[in-house]
């Protein structure tokens, strides 16, 4: 069997370790190898197989070239003491992870076994939430063969009253979100808690790696963007948040396929939980999690982006899946705009919509007819579709959730008691 | 003037006041390339030099000691004390035995040096097999001269071509490897052990080219072969390899860019499996060059690897004088230009492809080259690029020529099975 021309082989390699020539990649013409130092992902370096094994020189020589900055800058930051050790998180703090699903009993099954092999000196929890209940739902059945899994059933359609329902029944003082169609590397659950050992931190939120680029499609959406947000760390508060004069790019800080929040959080007035309108299973396809950052900043609390912290998700294969996403991204993207304008009365919003959107579109179409971009025109007219669905569709998902009712919430005295652990509450 | 090899490791030497020509010196880390520097015309001290090696080649020094400390464990406690530790890269002891095959006609003068330079080979000498081949001798000169050297083999070849004396060194070879390298060229003590460390590397290799560097730079005509593209290639390794399915000629046909005869290895096998060099092609027959280049295109055809190592490096002396280096200019677009009309007749598929090439050349670097030229006639003098162009054409028509040539030399020196393998080389469907 030959895959097709454009799938890139994903693989990882540490340099601490002894390196050894990757001989499985000849059924792909390129290969993609993401590099970690002492489990610490510091960059991803593509090298041109053209269907030939990898030797260990080579796989040298092309990390050598391409993270040779990143890598001594490391080395050199060693030598000089300036790698400060961050404090650990206390290992009495609960964590829970809260993996909302629906009818996927493969991926569920993957994510869980991964979730399971993480070790972690502290208590935790995990909660699926079934978002498709029923007779014939495979989840209950997925989620008995592991032990100690809460499984409970949200029959109202929408990521947010899955992942809602899943807030408020967990019972960490830390709620971990990701999706079902990720996969978590070892030490991935430490490294994404770990900032939360400093007070003002209220969200954290990991790299998003691609599992697999076996088609053309899962190739364009990592080219699209895909979900990681880069290597480098970034760390976001209330200035960064007022400091912008344009709009605030939330987006840019990652999604809740691999986030974790502060549980007092969702019980702050202001902040709350995850807008029901917003996010899968809507008629506006996301930005839930993008609404959440944006609420989170503009109380004027701290976020940090960790890029060491990942996770390997599984894009859709097919073209029509990569349409879809693509069509409901650039909905939600407008919709989150409009929530902000609408309830925040965040005027910069409107910048967003009618000069920087558009001036993104003018400028790829320009850059494709150029042929100086692949990206195919089709996918930019899905993008422009999309944004003009907008505002539609977020009418629509608003009339919804008043139909359905507001989703479950957490229960308030549980985040009284952890107002007194965390001593410095920032100032909003 | 000599070029300055100055190695990072060790102390560096003075560089005294520039005579004559242009003076480079080329910096070295661990035995490994890393580029040129050009030190001020009137001298600089060693401590002077350092620096400036330091400071140009900051960038491939920080990825040479990167590239050394992935994979060994621990992290490096101090960055710079790297350049003096011992590099894991070429260990001295062997990797299976090499031939090393020099061809030379009529070659006496220019060969001592090679010679020399062959005789300082770091290499376990049992697993080292030195051979040069005499093509079409008139006299005994080269025979005495290589008689002075103990462990060297003289091997003549009556039919005359370059290609011709290639296949005789295949022919002869006692090792797996066999390294081509030209008789006015001075090999490094290193080259061996570079070219045999990437076969064993690289599997899937079936050449390995390297880097070829100006012995001297004193005249004119040195300097401007030089700029006008020179045989280096520049300091980065290279895997070059066709994926089944991909059209070879698109991507790969200029094989220029991988090397030049002057340095170059084979696998011996590769012979046994894709036949022997044309010997139409090259030097010696109408078409004047592009052997090299044909068995490059053959090797990443077949879908094996390509390897471009700069470690392995030679010191090549270019011509001194203008007429010369034109008239080797003039031959490179013949060569160039006769490779492709044998690749076009073997590869029919590729037809096409080759066309397309061809045309896209004459463009890309011939008529740009002019107009440059005409522009600014500082940059290149018009008649060596007219040279080139006007070789373009005749190499068209030569290698028909040279393909009726070739077959009266069979028929005059009689065929020993292998020169007809080399004449069918190609697609044979």
């Amino acid at each position: 069997m030959t895959s097709p021309p454009k799938s890139v082989a994903i693989r990882s390699v540490d340099v601490r370790e002894p390196l050894h020539p990757i001989l499985d990649v000849t059924e792909y013409g390129l290969t993609r190898v993401f590099v970690s130092d002492g489990g610490e992902l510091i960059g991803s370096v593509d090298i041109g197989n053209a269907r030939g094994p990898i030797s260990a020189t080579r796989l040298r020589d092309g990390i050598a070239s391409g993270l040779s900055y990143t890598l001594m800058k490391r080395t050199v930051e060693r030598q000089l003491g300036g790698v400060e050790v961050p404090p650990n998180l206390s290992p009495a703090v609960r964590v829970s992870i809260v993996i909302p699903t629906c009818n996927r009993p493969d991926d569920l099954r993957r994510c869980l076994r991964a979730v399971e092999q993480q070790r972690a000196s502290r208590p935790v929890e995990v909660v699926v939430i079934d978002n498709r209940p029923g007779p014939s739902s495979p989840t209950r059945a997925v989620a008995a063969e592991f032990d100690g899994i809460v499984c409970i059933d949200e029959p109202r359609p929408g990521l947010s009253y899955a992942r809602n329902a899943g807030f408020a029944t967990a019972t960490g003082e830390i709620m971990i979100a990701i999706d079902d169609d990720v996969t978590v590397p070892a030490g991935w659950l430490e490294r994404l808690v770990a900032p939360f050992a400093r007070p003002e931190v209220m969200a954290v939120t990991g790299h998003v790696l691609p599992f697999e680029l076996e088609t053309e499609s899962q190739c364009r959406f990592e080219a699209y963007g895909g979900l990681g947000k880069g290597f480098t760390g970034l760390e976001v508060n209330g200035e960064w948040f007022r400091g912008h004069r344009g709009p605030v790019p939330t987006w840019k800080l990652g999604a809740t396929a691999n986030a974790a929040f502060r549980a007092a959080i969702f019980s702050d007035p202001q902040i709350g939980v995850l807008d029901e309108a917003l996010g899968a299973g809507m008629p506006t396809g996301c930005s839930e999690d993008t609404y959440l950052f944006y609420r989170i900043l503009k109380a004027g609390h701290t976020m940090t982006y960790e890029p060491t912290a990942w996770v390997w998700h599984r894009h859709r294969r097919d073209a029509p899946a990569l349409r879809r996403q693509i069509y409901s991204y650039s909905k939600g993207h407008v919709a989150y705009h409009l929530t902000t304008l609408l309830r925040d009365g965040d005027r910069r919003a409107l910048v967003r919509l009618f000069y920087s959107l558009p001036k993104v579109y003018v400028k790829r179409t320009w850059a494709r007819l150029r042929g100086w971009s692949d990206y195919p025109l089709s996918l930019i007219l899905v993008e422009i579709a999309g944004t003009l669905a907008g505002p539609w569709a977020l009418w629509q998902a608003r009339r919804r959730v008043r139909r359905l009712g507001p989703g479950a919430r957490p229960k308030t005295d549980h985040a009284v008691s952890l107002e007194g652990h965390f001593t410095q509450t920032p100032a909003a | 003037m000599k070029l300055i090899c100055a190695d990072l490791e060790g102390r560096l030497p003075a560089v005294p006041r520039r005579v004559v020509g242009a003076q480079w010196v080329l910096v070295r880390l661990h035995g490994y390339p890393l580029g040129f520097v050009t030190p001020p015309a009137m001298g600089c001290t060693s401590e002077q030099l350092r620096q400036l090696a330091l400071r140009e080649l900051a960038g491939p020094i920080a990825t040479h000691l990167a590239s050394d400390s992935i994979g060994d464990g621990a992290p490096v406690p101090n960055a710079l004390a790297r350049i003096a530790a011992p590099c894991p890269r070429w260990p001295v002891t062997g990797n299976g035995v090499v031939t090393v095959a020099v061809c030379t006609r009529d070659g006496a003068a220019r060969l001592g040096e090679c010679l020399d330079a062959l005789a300082t080979l770091e290499y376990p000498p049992e697993q080292l097999d030195l051979l040069i081949v005499d093509n079409a001798p008139t006299d005994s000169a080269t025979r005495d001269l290589v008689a002075r050297y103990p462990r060297m083999r003289y091997v003549p070849e009556p039919r005359p071509g370059l290609d011709w004396a290639r296949n005789r060194a295949a022919r002869e070879a006692r090792g797996d490897v066999i390294a081509f390298t030209d008789d006015d060229v001075s090999v490094d003590p290193m080259w061996v052990r570079a070219i045999a460390g990437a076969f064993a590397e690289e599997p899937d290799a079936m050449c390995v080219t390297g880097l070829v560097v100006p012995d001297e730079i004193d005249t004119p005509a040195q300097a401007l072969f030089e700029t006008y593209g020179g045989f280096g290639r520049g300091f980065e390794r290279s895997v070059s390899r066709v994926a089944p399915g991909e059209r070879a000629v698109r991507r790969y046909g200029g094989t220029g860019r991988f090397g030049t005869g002057a340095n170059m290895a084979f696998r011996r096998s590769f012979f046994d499996l894709a036949g022997f060099f044309d010997p139409a092609l090259d030097v010696g027959t109408p078409a004047n060059g592009g052997g090299d280049l044909e068995m490059f295109f053959r090797v990443l055809k077949s879908g094996h690897a390509l390897v471009y190592e700069p470690a392995a490096m030679v010191r090549h002396r270019h011509r001194r004088d203008y007429a010369s280096l034109r008239e080797q200019i003039a031959n490179n677009g013949v060569g160039f230009f006769a490779y492709l009309v044998r690749t076009a007749q073997a590869y029919p598929a590729e037809r096409f492809a080759v066309l397309r090439l061809g045309v896209w050349w004459l463009w890309w670097w011939n008529v740009r080259r002019l107009l440059r030229a005409l522009v600014r006639p500082s940059a290149f003098p018009l008649d060596l690029v007219i040279a080139e162009f006007k070789g373009s054409f005749v190499g068209l028509r030569r290698y028909a020529a040279a393909r009726r040539r070739a077959e009266d030399v069979l028929g005059r020196f009689g065929s020993d099975a292998e020169p007809l393998n080399a004449l069918a080389a190609g697609d044979r469907t």
